[in-house]
């Protein structure tokens, strides 16, 4: 097997955490995020289908081995190296190597992954990484096959070996209008997070734009997406977030204990962030993710 | 051939098989992890790294 995307990313930027999204990772640190063509996945809504479902043969890259990558990452004042963009499942070895030295530097790896991997190579991965942000894309494996042309049953392994590993989790679901943002549908992913990975992992709600293969479905409402948020806090989940669209009480981050604002955010900026050592400071209770 | 060296045979025989069978098993059964090498060259056309500083266009 040969990887000819190795040390060739496509795209290079330095992206406010909060892009990825990680809200419970950092806040307000900026990370480098990188990402090579390709995507085992074929999903028919992809944002970024123009560089996930292109053929290295028909793209343009620029030539970065790892060393550079992290030299670029301390240059910018980035904590961080972002994975992202389209899977770093696909550019494995490349993640692997540049996570490998990234730690060695003392710079934090993040990865941003649809997370359909066998179980051996995550675990390997895992060891370098410092938080996953992974897309739980509908609770239908039909779903997966006809929209993604993957299988649902590897990406919950993946989430919940994550998950037992100690890292930092946050998970995502893109809510895409007539395909999976029916109440029950809503009810029947929170209730998987919060019996398979506990109340505290951030669960992000995203909102769909027409793109790729499916231009002819409407963009998610707003009010969809705030139904979501509330059947999922119902379903007893701490941290339910809203993406994509433009939410106030979607983006910000309340005690699970009193109720009070800990962070506020608008857009990816950070107005405020009350955190005290990672705990509320009106009834220090003590808030799950990476803080410093 | 008398019976003894019949039966050394018949052992011989059944233990070659046996080391075959299992050999076979191991090369055929798949393996948890596989590491691909490195190609050199790019196949796609190369350019300078640019717009580090700006904000991806990408999603995520």
């Amino acid at each position: 097997m040969r990887t000819v995307v190795y040390g060739y990313p496509c795209s290079a930027h330095v992206d406010p955490v909060e892009k990825k999204p990680f809200f419970h990772f950092l806040p307000g640190s900026k990370t480098f995020s990188l990402a090579t063509v390709g995507c085992n996945l074929h999903c028919k809504n992809c944002q970024n289908w123009e560089i996930s479902q292109a053929n290295p043969e028909d793209s343009e890259a620029s030539l970065c081995p790892p060393e550079k990558l992290v030299e670029l990452t301390k240059k910018n004042d980035c904590q961080s190296l972002a994975y992202t963009y389209t899977d770093p499942v696909v550019y494995y070895e490349y993640t692997y190597d540049t996570a490998k030295l990234a730690r060695d530097s003392g710079i934090r790896n993040l990865l941003v992954t649809a997370g359909y991997i066998n179980r051996e190579p995550w675990k390997r991965l895992l060891n370098f990484v410092d938080a996953a942000r992974i897309d739980l894309k509908s609770m239908s494996d039909d779903f997966y096959r006809d929209v993604c042309s993957a299988t649902l049953k590897p990406v919950q392994d993946t989430i919940v070996q994550t998950r037992a590993s100690g890292v930092h989790l946050e998970v995502i679901h893109l809510v895409i209008p007539t395909l999976n943002d029916k109440p029950e549908q809503f009810r029947e992913l929170s209730r998987w997070v919060r019996t398979n990975l506990g109340s505290e992992i951030p669960l992000h709600f995203s909102g769909f734009y027409p793109q790729y293969k499916m231009r002819h479905l409407p963009p998610t409402s707003e009010e969809t997406l705030d139904m979501a948020r509330n059947i999922a806090m119902e379903e007893g989940l701490d941290f339910v977030y809203i993406g994509n669209v433009q939410s106030k009480l979607g983006q910000n981050t309340y005690c699970p204990g009193c109720k009070k604002l800990l962070i506020e955010r608008v857009g990816y900026a950070i107005m405020q962030n009350r955190l005290k050592d990672g705990c509320c400071p009106d009834c220090s209770k003590e808030i799950y993710g990476v803080w410093k | 051939m008398t019976r003894r060296k019949f039966i050394q045979e018949l052992i011989k025989g059944g233990a070659a098989i046996v080391v075959g069978v299992y050999w076979l098993a191991e090369k055929t059964s798949p393996r948890k992890f596989i590491r691909a090498v490195r190609l050199g060259k790019y196949p796609g056309s190369l350019k300078p790294l640019a717009d580090i500083h700006k904000q991806g266009k990408w999603s995520g």
